[in-house]
């Protein structure tokens, strides 16, 4: 068969990739201790803050979580053809068959792969979900680290309510984005073992290998 | 005295809650579950009222004043209702040779059966001349009555450990009950003042299980002592978060911040200060804005000062956790945003050099 290495992925698209993903692990990892500070009776005094390092790691991820997400939205809109929100709004003919292409491909229920160069439509839809929900966390993290600023205050208590009710969905949100990297991690091997493109590479290189005359 | 303390309330005036509410103040600072303080009660009720002699050296007397704190009656009332207080310069009604003659003959009728409290520093240079008290040193005075008496509590950091006499270079060689006396269970109760709580706090104990109370390696009671002050501070969510006051007066100090960099002991001290609190109004020196001193350590007064310079070698938290984190968020977001601008830089330049070809971007 004869390949042919087509560039999927620009560079900005793959550095915001990975530091959304370096940000989620230690933003998972620190909040569950700041949830539950296992260490605190131990550790805590004039030496060691556990609580305060993990918060203040927090923090940081927060913010190239935040930075990460913003790029994204960037993207979107001036990105590369399949970095832009267009090309996975099912509101084409060729985008409303790609939905129902993978769906059915997803379920077993055809074997009809669509060999699109960018996202296909059920994982883009999926991935406007996880940045809409990202908008909402980045949010709600700030709306619980501010909560003496008046601005934060303001329109944070219109979008989440209360602080005990902007951390209940700051940490429901929390379990999405986990679950969302299993499902995410899943797909991709699974993809990539059902109709190998070089799928899992093209987020560190860039490019896909397409079928020629594709 | 055989004297029972049995009708406290009628005796004082005492109101009967007051002495209940007294007995169940001292049951929360020994740490004791609520089903003690009908035992408590009962030992304030109806145990003998052990004799006090209180004896008056180096000092200023704060501790007694702090101790009688007119605003607090129903501790100062407890105090002076469960024990029979046979010699006490400032509030005894004798003075001269007839307060002489009721210290002596208490000292015989109860000898190896009372309570010696001390108050203040006792001086030893020059044969201990710079204290005297009808014609006798303080030396004297201490080393007759002390081997006689059932166990002795120093009351303040003077007679525990020295005090501001003992301060260096300690002109009147100045020392502290436990290291003149040996042979008797010695108690101290340090701090300039002490809190009442804790005196009548051991007192109760002695009374309720006819025994000192259990003691940390300076002497003092685990139950008022055991705990780091800096451990239970209202502030310490400040200096953990790195929000200090920087000087008396400045924004941080009227938001309430850590007084850490304005020189509180709090970290070096151990005492029940943050939770007992003081007077009727639970204050004590942080809540209102002064930092800790660190007076119921030993030497606070050559190792402590300067009382308003932090102590050295307490690693603080930064300028901040939040302080820090946001300056660093915000460099990230400015390298996303100069990302975001070179990548839209680089694709207008390309589009003027190749012509508007967007499917080869």
């Amino acid at each position: 068969m004869n390949y042919e290495i087509k560039n999927a992925w620009g560079i900005l698209l793959r550095l915001y990739h990975w530091s959304l993903v370096l940000s989620i692990v230690t933003l998972v990892a620190t909040g569950f201790y700041i949830n539950s500070p296992w260490t605190n009776t131990t550790l805590e005094g004039v030496g060691a803050f556990p609580m305060a390092t993990m918060r203040y790691i927090h923090f940081l991820a927060g913010y190239v979580f935040t930075a990460a997400v913003l790029v994204r939205l960037f993207l979107y809109l001036f990105g590369n053809r399949q970095e832009r929100i267009w090309d996975v709004l099912p509101v084409t003919p060729r985008n409303i068959k790609s939905l129902s292409t993978t769906l059915g491909y997803y379920s077993y229920l055809s074997d009809k792969h669509d060999g699109r160069l960018g996202h296909n439509v059920l994982a883009g839809l999926t991935y406007i979900l996880t940045i809409a929900l990202a908008v909402l966390q980045f949010l709600s993290g700030f709306y619980l680290l501010y909560p003496e600023s008046a601005l934060w205050q303001g329109w944070g208590g219109v979008i989440f309510g209360s602080q005990q009710q902007g951390r209940f969905l700051h940490h429901l949100l929390m379990w999405y984005f986990i679950l969302f990297a299993f499902a995410h991690v899943y797909m991709v091997i699974w993809n990539d073992l059902k109709s190998p493109e070089g799928l899992i590479s093209s987020i560190f290189t860039g490019n896909k290998f397409k079928h020629k005359n594709t | 005295m055989e004297e029972k303390a049995g009708n406290i309330e009628q005796d004082s005036g005492l109101s009967r809650r007051g002495f209940i509410k007294g007995c169940t103040m001292v049951a929360a600072a020994l740490g004791l579950s609520e089903a003690m303080i009908p035992k408590l009660v009962e030992a304030a009720e109806s145990a003998e009222r052990p004799t006090v002699i209180w004896l008056h050296f180096q000092e200023c007397t704060g501790c007694t004043e702090s101790l009688l704190r007119g605003s607090h009656p129903d501790i100062s009332s407890l105090i002076l209702d469960i024990i029979s207080l046979d010699y006490h310069e400032t509030i005894m009604v004798p003075s001269g040779h007839q307060a002489e003659k009721s210290l002596h003959d208490s000292v015989e009728k109860n000898a190896g059966k009372f309570i010696l409290v001390v108050e203040g520093a006792i001086p030893t240079k020059d044969n201990g001349i710079y204290c005297q008290i009808a014609g006798r040193t303080a030396m004297d005075i201490l080393a007759e009555i002390a081997p006689k008496a059932k166990a002795i509590i120093a009351i303040g950091t003077c007679a525990a450990y020295g005090g501001i006499q003992a301060a260096d270079p300690n002109p009147t060689g100045a020392k502290g009950v436990q290291d003149l006396v040996s042979g008797v269970p010695i108690v101290n109760i340090p701090g300039c003042p002490p809190n009442p709580v804790t005196f009548l706090g051991t007192v109760l104990h002695f009374l309720t299980f006819k025994r000192l109370p259990n003691c940390d390696n300076l002497g003092r009671p685990l139950f008022a002592y055991g705990r780091r002050i800096h451990d239970h501070c209202e502030r310490r969510a400040h200096f953990d978060e790195g929000r200090f006051a920087e000087q008396f007066g400045d924004f941080g100090h009227k938001n309430g911040y850590c007084l850490y960099k304005v020189g509180c002991k709090g970290p070096e001290t151990f005492s029940n200060c943050p939770a007992a609190r003081f007077n009727d109004v639970d204050v004590w020196p942080v809540s209102v804005g002064h930092g800790c001193v660190g007076c119921t350590e030993p030497a606070f007064w050559d190792t402590m000062t300067p009382f308003y310079e932090r102590l050295p070698n307490v690693s603080i938290p930064g300028t901040g956790i939040i302080a820090d984190a946001d300056s660093a968020g915000l460099k990230i977001l400015g390298v996303a945003a100069a990302a975001a601008g070179i990548h839209a830089a680089v694709g207008i330049g390309k589009s003027l050099i190749k012509g508007k070809d967007k499917d080869k971007a």
